[in-house]
């Protein structure tokens, strides 16, 4: 726990800096409607510093920030003018093809250097759990210098953001894009693309769904987005995840949970509403397990597999004496083979420092000894799955055809009502 | 006449000229016939051809230095090597499975597996880490084996000897100068094996922590105690909860060295070496992987030095 809660500080602190500062960004970026660039600004970001790093510049050198820094402001000016050029051809699609083409340009520059290359995946990648102490002060001054300047122009970026096409000076735009690009790239090589995309876009939408100011939407969005970025860390930690995958999973919970709770805020008769839910939601979902369960006995059914989970007597019912028994030993039988194979590459993994080493023959010997229990394990797999098999069988009829004839009657019982309250 | 003088001496000179360009190229041709053309999927096995080989063949490795032999694309020019290849070798298992589609559209029957020209290296040695060949892999442990059976030095008797009987199947004449290759390298590798043990006898038992599951084979030759992997699945980023292990189990195991390869990321290694005593030793999983590492003896010359500086007590 001790272990968990030092690892674990120093991202949370990153994540709150990240959302404060990307949830403000993020809703200018709503308003813009382009969505995807903070892709292309990584992007463009990782070409200037992996062409730094094939002229001789090592990673983290002044050198490779130089190039970064003036790729990423090639980039806003690009963007600026695109803007500009999206009369007929929305600016999503110059994005777009912006970011293929400096992914493509970046794979060729760095295919002769693999060093090149790991270095612009870490760019690209980042990890938020390596964060040190030294990182995040350093994020929280380039993040500070970059807000004051937001705070002081406020008002002029405001505009360009929420302008119509070409009503406002490109300068603005290039401004924006410069400062965006900084955030971007620094955020990127911390937590990677796709939390970096979610915190930029999942936050201003939950804020845009519920406030119309701006300062409204950047405080929900703020409280929804470290709610779900701490969500993310504690389910990473308890159920052995990847965290930015977690924290992205989060998000999309989040999302999902203000988007019900806007939908019921907003209608009338919201306890009638949830039951009709549900019941097209649970009948919808009798009907086709149990559908499944009579054209394809033999395949995977996620509902019966929860059941058999939860309550074991479920599938007993199903099967003879002989069958249980059966089936147990088999169960055992894999588990038996399984601990030896465990046992065997512990053997062998210790044999490599301690005591006395494995000849290459007795090697050969254990590997095959391994291969056989690995395929007797899955033998007695394969005959407990074949007589689960024969409990689906007889449960398509005696389950199957009754549960579908009662889901339909359900789907049909509501259907009438539904007409009689219509008539 | 000076005027046709003149002339007559440039038509020598381009005479003289042209004849000695067809000499060279005659030169040329004769010794492109007498060497044998080699293609490696890796730079060990070119480094390792080439030592069985010497000057009767060529050999070239379709992977760059460093490059991960693993997930490599082949490129146009890969096709034309291998079409003009008197002799292609692999390292098999599921490491360069990429070679497969090549050697298909090669269209050679003997380049086919089992064919003459076609040399598999993995072929009798002692694998580590076999699981089956249907069972589902778990992590790096390749359901066939661990690939990176390089990186035991012994192991060079088998692969050598798998080359060995490649090039004697395309190149029989020279048989007897391949076999005496062999033996002389083999003999230096012996000596350098048993020097390398010795230096790193004081390793034994130190536990270490590597970034991949990449060096079982080099543990098992040099008794190296490997504890955990930072990636238990590669490019799947580490679980916290594998973290706070990884962290526990260096405090209680006393972890004194994080082993990692130059294209792997350096920040999981450098954080959990700030929170512990254990230093961030960069190994080459191959040749040319670091530029020290110029062929298959350097190559252990440089990781041994590598892992020597962990045992070396600290200052």
């Amino acid at each position: 726990m001790n272990d968990m809660l030092q690892l674990l500080w120093i991202p949370f602190v990153a994540t709150v800096l990240l959302t404060g500062i990307h949830t403000y960004l993020g809703i200018h970026v709503l308003a813009r409607n382009v969505i995807f660039v903070d892709l292309a600004l990584a992007q463009i970001a990782a070409l200037g510093a992996s062409v730094a790093f094939m002229l001789g510049h090592p990673p983290q050198s002044m050198g490779a920030f130089a190039y970064s820094l003036a790729a990423t402001l090639a980039g806003a000016v690009l963007l600026a003018f695109s803007r500009r050029a999206s009369t007929r051809i929305p600016q999503e699609t110059l994005i777009g093809i912006v970011y293929v083409v400096t992914a493509a340009v970046t794979l060729v520059v760095v295919d002769k250097s693999p060093l090149g290359a790991e270095h612009v995946k870490q760019m690209l990648v980042g990890s938020i759990l390596t964060i040190t102490a030294a990182d995040l002060l350093k994020l929280a001054a380039i993040y500070a210098v970059i807000a004051i300047l937001h705070w002081l122009l406020r008002r002029p970026f405001l505009g360009a953001s929420y302008a119509r096409d070409g009503a406002t000076h490109w300068g603005w735009d290039f401004l924006f894009y410069a400062l965006f690009g900084m955030v971007v790239t620094s955020s990127v090589a911390i937590a990677g693309v796709l939390l970096v995309f979610s915190f930029l876009i999942i936050p201003a939408v939950i804020g845009t769904l519920f406030c119309r100011g701006v300062r409204g939407r950047w405080l929900l969005g703020c409280l929804a987005g470290i709610a779900a970025s701490a969500t993310g860390l504690a389910a990473s930690f308890a159920w052995d995840l990847p965290t930015g995958a977690a924290m992205v999973c989060a998000f999309a919970l989040a999302l999902v949970l203000a988007g019900i709770v806007h939908w019921v805020g907003r209608t009338a008769g919201v306890g009638k509403r949830i039951l009709g839910g549900v019941h097209i939601a649970g009948t919808a979902l009798l009907i086709l397990s149990a559908a499944w369960l009579v054209l394809q006995p033999r395949a995977d059914h996620p509902v019966l597999d929860a059941v058999d989970a939860v309550w074991p007597g479920a599938r007993g019912a199903f099967l003879g004496a002989e069958e249980a028994r059966e089936l147990a030993e088999a169960e055992s039988a894999a588990g038996h083979y399984e601990r030896e194979v465990a046992r065997l590459n512990a053997k062998e993994r210790d044999s490599r420092w301690q005591g006395a080493p494995l000849e290459d023959e007795d090697l050969r010997r254990l590997s095959s000894y391994v291969q056989s229990f690995n395929e007797m394990a899955k033998g007695e797999r394969f005959v407990a799955r074949e007589i689960r098999n024969r409990a689906r069988a007889r449960q398509r009829w005696i389950l199957g055809v009754p549960a579908l004839l009662i889901g339909m009657a359900f789907w049909f019982a509501r259907g009438v009502a539904g007409i009689r309250a219509a008539v | 006449m000076p005027r046709a003088q003149k002339f007559v001496g440039r038509q020598e000179i381009a005479g003289v000229l042209l004849r000695g360009a067809l000499a060279l190229l005659a030169l040329y041709a004769a010794d492109a016939a007498a060497t044998v053309q080699v293609v490696t999927t890796t730079t060990d096995l070119q480094s390792l051809t080439q030592a069985v080989g010497g000057a009767a063949v060529e050999v070239t490795s379709l992977t760059s230095a460093g490059q991960d032999g693993e997930a490599y694309q082949p490129r146009p020019g890969d096709l034309l090597r291998i079409k003009q290849a008197q002799l292609v070798v692999r390292v098999g298992l599921d490491y360069d499975l990429w070679l497969d589609p090549l050697l298909g559209q090669a269209g050679r029957a003997e380049l086919r597996r089992g064919g003459a020209a076609y040399v598999d290296a993995s072929t009798s040695i002692p694998l580590l880490e076999i699981q089956g060949s249907s069972v589902v892999p778990g992590g790096h442990a390749h359901g066939l084996g661990n690939p990176h059976y390089w990186l035991d030095p012994l192991n060079a008797e088998g692969i050598t000897a798998n080359i060995l009987l490649g090039l004697a199947r395309v190149d029989p004449g020279r048989t007897q100068t391949y076999e005496r290759n062999r033996q002389r390298f083999l003999q230096t590798l012996a000596q350098r094996v048993r020097d390398w043990s010795e230096r790193l006898r004081p390793l034994q038992g130190v536990a270490l922590i590597a970034h991949h599951n990449s060096w079982p084979y080099l543990a098992r030759r040099f008794r190296l105690r490997l504890v955990e992997t930072i990636e238990p699945k590669p490019g799947v980023p580490p679980s916290p909860a594998h973290l706070a292990k990884l962290a526990a189990l260096m405090r209680s195991q006393n972890v004194r060295g994080i082993l990692k390869a130059p294209t792997e990321a350096e920040a999981m290694p450098h954080m959990l070496s700030a929170r512990g005593s254990a230093s961030v030793v960069t190994l080459a999983p191959s040749v040319g992987a670091v530029p020290t590492a110029k062929d298959y003896l350097a190559l252990f010359d440089y990781n041994v030095a590598a892992l020597e500086r962990i045992a070396a007590p600290v200052p």
